[in-house]
C-alpha cells in the first residue's frame, strides 16, 4: 500500500522550513521530492542598496552559524574586485576565526544529530562543551555569534599576546575531550544502530549531485576548497581533506561516515589554530584603517570578483560586481546547502521514516541560507523546467540590453 | 550505552546551567521584579562578559561634530542625524540619535567615528516592550 | 455481599485507586523529569510541574479534527485512563490486599496492561492524520514484539509458584505477594529469576513507550505520532493514563519480585505498619521506575521499529526462555 506523507514546511525534525513529500511503502521511502522556497529573505536585494562595509554585516546574517564564512567569502570577493591586498597577519587571524567557527559548528551539529535520533543527553553534553569555544570567540571578538571581526582588507581586531594563552587553553580542553566525544559518537551501540548503513550517498552520487563539504568528503571525495584552491593563510598550511577512511577501513558514505568526518575535522581545526598561533607574523591587521578612505576606494573600484571559502558545511561562494557606485551592482551568495539539496534524494530513497530526520540533518542543512527564490501562493506553477528557465534568462538579458543597463 | 556511566556520575554533580536570574520561574513575574527592585529577592548574576564586549552604545554628545560617517557605515540604518540649529557661520549643526532596537551591535560606527565619541558599553539586558523607550534610544 | 460493601468496593475503592494512581503517577513523573534533567546537567522543572501541565491541559481547548471519527477519538483517552486505573485494582499497594483480589488474576493484569496501548492505537487511527496512522502502526508492531517476552516472564514466575504450592490460586497477585518467589528457588533458579527480572525491566520502557522505545510518538520523526491530533482535555487524559500506567506497571514488577514489607522489623501498631509498608512500597516503585525508565531513557538513543521487533522477538524472547529453562532445571533438580 503506497501513501504520501508530507514532512514540513513546519515539522519538529526540521529546524527551518522546507517541504519533503515522501511516497511511502509501509515504513519504506519509495520516492521523495524536496521543495524549497519558504524562507526567501531577499538579502542580496538588500545588499545591492548598501555599501560593501555595510554588506559585511548583512553577509554575516545570511547564516546564524556560518557567521564567519559568509563575510570571509564576501570580503575576498570585494578584495578580488577592487584589487585590495590583505596584510599577512590579518590572513592568519581570519583563518583562526574560520577554524574556531568550524569547531563550534561541528559540535553544534553533533548535538542536533543526537537530538534527531532521540538522544537528548548527548545534545546537552555537546552543547555544554561547545560553550568553551563560544567563550573564546566572545573573548576574541566581543560577541558570541555575530563576530563582526572581518573588514574589507583585513580584520577589525587583533589577537594580542595576552589573549593567546586563553585560546591555547581552550584548544587543550578540546584535545582532551576528543577521545570522550569519539567514544560516545563512534562506539555507542544505539548511535551505531541508527547511523551505520543509513542514508548512503555513494561516491558516484556525490559527484553527480555536486555535493560539497563533509557530505561529499564522507562519500570518499576529497573535495575541500582549503586544499584544492588554497587561499588566505591556508596556503601556508598543509591541509588535507578529511575522508572517513582515516578511521574506518572502507568508505561507505553513510551517516556514520559523516560523523567521522566532522569529528576528525574538529581535530584538524585544533591543529590549524595551534599552527596559526605559532606562526602568526607581525604587522598590520588591516590594509586601510580609515573607514571613509576605504569607502572612497571601494566607490571608485570597477570590476568583478569571487570569494570561495570552505565553510563548516561546504563551499561558500560569493560573487560581487562593482561598477563605480556606492553599492555593488550585483552580489550573489551561494550557501553550501544549495549543493547538498539534491544529495538528499539518493540518501533518502529506500530508507525508513525513522531515518528521515537523521539523514536530513546529516548534511547539516541551512535552509534559509539556501533559499534564493520564494514561492508565491496562487501562482499555479511550482516547477520550472530547464528550457523555461533558459527562456526567462534570455528574456531578462534582452530586456536589460534594451534598457541599456548591460 | 557509553553514556550510562557518564549520566550516573552527572547525577551527583551540579547542573551546568547558570540559574540567571532565578532558578524557577516565579509565580508572578511582576511581583518578583518589584521584590528585586526593593532588594528583597536576590538574583543570580549572569555569566561574566569578557573585556571589549559589544553591548549597548554610549554616545558622547558634546564631542560629536555631526559628520555623519557613522550613518554611512551603519548596516541597520539605526543611526539618524538630527539638525540642532545653526552655528555662528550659519551652517546647520547635526547630532546623532541611536535606535538600539535596530542596532546590530557590530560596533562599525565606533570604528568609523573620527572623534571617538561613540563607544560600546557592557550593558546587554535590553529587552523592552517599547521600541522607542528611553532605554532604547540613545541621544 | 452486603450492598454497602458492594458500594464500597465498586465506587469508593476505585476512586481511591484513581486518586493514588494520579497523585503518585504525576509525582513520580516529576521526580523522573527532575532526575533525568540532573543526569543531563540541567536544572529541570520543579517536581510539581506535571501537575501544572495537567491542570493547564484541562483548561485548554479540546480540538477534534475534521477528518477524525469524533466519538472514537474522544472516548479513547477515557478508556485508556480507566484501563490503566483498573490495573491498580489488581495490584497490592503497600501491604493492602488488591482491591479486586479474588475477582481476577495476573492474566487479567497482562491484558489490562495491553489495553491502554490498544486505546492509543485506536485513538491514533481515529484521528485521521498520516502521522498518527504511522504512529499507530508502530505501536501495534511494538505490542506484538513485547507481549511474548512479557508473558514468558510472568508465566515463569507463576509456573514456579504453582509447582511449590499445588492447588493454590497462584495467579492471584495477592498470593504472589505473600509467597515471594525468591524463597522457593535454588541457585540456578535464582539466576533464572534475575534474568526474568531483567526481561521484565526491559519490557517496562517499551510498554510505557519511553526512549529508546518512544517510537510511536517520536517527536522528531512523526511529530508526536499517535498523539499528534490530541489536544486539551483529551491529551491531558492520555498524560494521566501514562502516569497511572507507569505506577501500575512498576507495582506489578514490585509485587512479583520485591513483595517484602519492612513493617515486621518495626515495633509499631497495625496502622503504623500499614504506613511504613506504604512508604516502603513507594520507595520500591521509585527504584523500579528509576532503573527501568529514567536511567535508560537518558543513556540511549531512540531505536527503529524493525530493530525493536528484532530485539524483542529474538533477543528478549531467548533471554526470557533461558530464564525459564533455568527455573525449570532448578525445580526438576537436573543440576542441584
Amino acid at each position: 500500500m503506497k501513501y504520501t506523507l508530507p514532512i514540513g514546511p513546519i515539522h519538529p525534525a526540521l529546524k527551518e522550513p522546507i517541504l519533503f513529500e515522501f511516497e511511502l511503502n509501509g515504513e519504506r521511502i519509495a520516492n521523495v521530492d524536496v521543495k524549497l522556497g519558504h524562507v526567501h529573505r531577499g538579502i542580496e536585494w538588500a545588499g545591492m542598496r548598501r555599501n560593501p562595509v555595510q554588506i559585511l554585516y548583512l553577509a554575516e546574517r545570511i547564516c546564524g552559524i556560518c557567521s564567519v564564512s559568509h563575510p570571509f567569502a564576501f570580503s575576498m570577493a570585494v578584495e578580488n574586485a577592487a584589487g585590495i591586498e590583505v596584510p599577512e597577519r590579518a590572513e592568519y587571524i581570519r583563518v583562526i576565526m574560520a577554524e574556531l567557527e568550524r569547531i563550534h559548528s561541528h559540535i553544534l551539529w553533533a548535538g542536533v544529530a543526537a537530538h534527531e535520533i532521540g538522544f537528548d543527553t548527548v545534545l546537552y553534553l555537546t552543547w555544554r562543551v561547545r560553550e568553551k569555544v563560544m567563550d573564546v570567540i566572545e573573548y576574541l571578538t566581543g560577541n558570541r555569534v555575530n563576530k563582526a571581526i572581518y573588514m574589507i582588507g583585513g580584520v577589525r581586531r587583533d589577537i594580542t599576546k595576552e589573549q593567546i594563552p586563553k585560546v591555547r587553553e581552550a584548544m587543550d580542553y578540546y584535545k582532551g575531550l576528543f577521545n570522550k566525544l569519539a567514544k560516545v559518537f563512534l562506539h555507542d551501540k544505539t548511535i551505531k544502530m541508527r547511523t551505520e548503513h543509513v542514508g548512503i550517498l555513494t561516491r558516484e552520487d556525490a559527484l553527480k549531485t555536486c555535493a560539497v563539504g563533509p557530505t561529499t568528503r564522507a562519500s570518499g571525495v576529497p573535495k575541500d576548497v582549503r586544499q584544492d584552491y588554497a587561499y588566505s593563510a591556508y596556503a601556508d598550511l598543509n591541509i588535507k581533506a578529511v575522508t572517513p577512511d582515516i578511521y574506518r577501513k572502507e568508505v561507505v558514505g553513510d551517516v556514520y561516515d559523516r560523523i567521522i568526518v566532522r569529528l576528525f575535522e574538529v581535530k584538524q581545526s585544533i591543529q590549524i589554530i595551534e599552527e596559526c598561533i605559532e606562526n602568526m607574523p607581525g604587522g598590520e591587521i588591516v590594509s586601510e584603517p580609515k573607514i571613509p578612505k576605504l569607502l572612497a576606494t571601494l566607490k571608485k573600484a570597477v570590476g568583478e570578483g569571487i570569494g570561495r571559502h570552505e565553510a563548516p558545511r561546504g563551499e561558500v561562494f560569493h560573487y560581487v560586481k562593482l561598477d563605480g557606485k556606492e553599492a555593488p551592482y550585483t552580489w550573489k551568495a551561494r550557501a553550501p546547502t544549495y549543493n547538498n539539496v539534491l544529495a538528499w534524494i539518493p540518501m533518502l530513497k529506500g530508507e525508513q521514516i525513522a531515518d528521515i530526520p537523521i539523514v536530513a540533518a546529516s548534511t547539516d542543512p541551512c535552509i534559509s541560507c539556501t533559499n534564493r527564490v520564494s514561492v508565491i501562493k496562487g501562482s499555479n506553477k511550482y516547477t520550472l523546467t530547464k528550457e523555461e528557465l533558459h527562456k526567462l534568462s534570455v528574456e531578462k538579458t534582452k530586456r536589460r540590453m534594451r534598457n541599456g543597463i548591460l | 550505552m557509553t553514556m550510562a556511566f557518564e549520566v550516573f556520575k552527572q547525577l551527583f554533580k551540579k547542573p551546568f546551567t547558570n540559574k540567571f536570574p532565578v532558578k524557577y520561574i516565579p509565580k508572578s513575574v511582576t511581583a518578583a521584579v518589584e521584590k528585586i527592585g526593593k532588594g528583597e529577592l536576590k538574583i543570580n548574576p549572569p555569566i561574566e562578559i569578557p573585556p571589549n564586549f559589544r553591548g549597548k552604545i554610549s554616545y558622547d554628545r558634546e564631542k560629536c561634530i555631526g559628520c555623519g560617517i557613522c550613518t554611512k557605515v551603519c548596516p541597520a540604518h539605526a543611526i539618524e542625524l538630527i539638525p540642532t540649529g545653526k552655528d555662528e557661520k550659519g551652517k546647520e549643526k547635526y547630532k546623532a540619535i541611536f535606535y538600539i532596537s535596530r542596532c546590530t551591535f557590530c560596533s562599525q560606527c565606533v570604528d568609523a567615528c573620527p572623534k571617538e565619541c561613540i563607544s560600546m558599553s557592557n550593558e546587554f539586558l535590553l529587552a523592552d516592550t517599547d521600541r522607542f523607550s528611553d532605554a532604547l534610544v540613545v541621544k | 455481599m452486603e450492598y454497602y460493601e458492594l458500594l464500597f468496593r465498586v465506587i469508593i475503592l476505585p476512586i481511591l485507586a484513581l486518586g493514588f494512581g494520579v497523585l503518585f503517577g504525576l509525582t513520580f513523573k516529576g521526580i523522573d523529569r527532575k532526575l533525568a534533567a540532573h543526569m543531563q546537567a540541567r536544572v529541570g522543572p520543579p517536581i510539581r510541574q506535571p501537575f501544572r501541565d495537567v491542570a493547564k491541559l484541562f483548561t485548554k481547548e479540546n480540538i477534534i479534527p475534521e477528518n477524525s471519527i469524533p466519538w472514537l477519538f474522544s472516548v479513547m483517552p477515557i478508556l485508556c485512563l480507566v484501563s490503566a486505573v483498573s490495573v491498580l485494582l489488581y495490584t497490592p499497594i503497600g501491604s493492602f490486599e488488591p482491591i479486586l483480589s479474588g475477582y481476577g488474576d495476573l492474566i487479567v493484569v497482562l491484558y489490562l496492561l495491553a489495553l491502554p496501548a490498544i486505546c492509543l492505537v485506536i485513538g491514533g487511527f481515529a484521528s485521521g492524520s498520516p502521522y498518527a496512522t504511522v504512529g499507530a502502526q508502530r505501536e501495534m508492531v511494538m505490542m506484538l514484539s513485547y507481549e511474548f517476552p512479557l508473558a514468558v516472564a510472568i508465566i515463569s514466575i507463576v509456573w514456579k509458584l504453582s509447582l511449590v504450592y499445588p492447588g493454590e490460586n497462584v495467579f492471584s497477585l495477592g498470593f504472589i505477594m505473600s509467597h515471594p518467589v525468591w524463597n522457593t528457588v535454588g541457585f540456578s533458579g535464582f539466576i533464572g529469576c534475575v534474568i526474568i527480572l531483567f526481561v521484565l525491566c526491559a519490557t517496562m520502557p517499551i510498554t510505557l513507550a519511553k526512549i529508546p522505545f518512544d517510537i510511536p510518538e517520536a517527536e522528531t520523526e512523526i511529530a508526536g505520532g499517535l498523539l499528534v491530533e490530541y489536544s486539551g482535555k483529551n491529551l491531558g487524559l492520555f498524560y494521566l493514563a501514562d502516569a497511572v500506567k507507569t505506577v501500575a506497571f512498576a507495582s506489578v514488577v514490585a509485587a512479583l519480585f520485591f513483595p517484602y514489607g519492612i513493617a515486621c522489623y518495626f515495633d509499631v501498631s497495625t496502622t503504623g505498619g500499614y504506613v511504613i509498608d506504604f512508604i516502603f512500597f513507594l520507595v520500591k516503585l521509585f527504584v523500579v521506575i528509576f532503573i527501568g525508565l529514567t536511567f535508560i531513557r537518558v543513556a540511549v538513543a531512540r531505536i527503529k521499529i524493525d530493530q525493536v521487533a528484532h530485539i524483542y522477538w529474538m533477543l528478549m524472547t531467548i533471554i526470557g526462555l533461558v530464564g525459564l529453562a533455568l527455573i525449570i532445571i532448578d525445580s526438576t533438580g537436573v543440576i542441584s
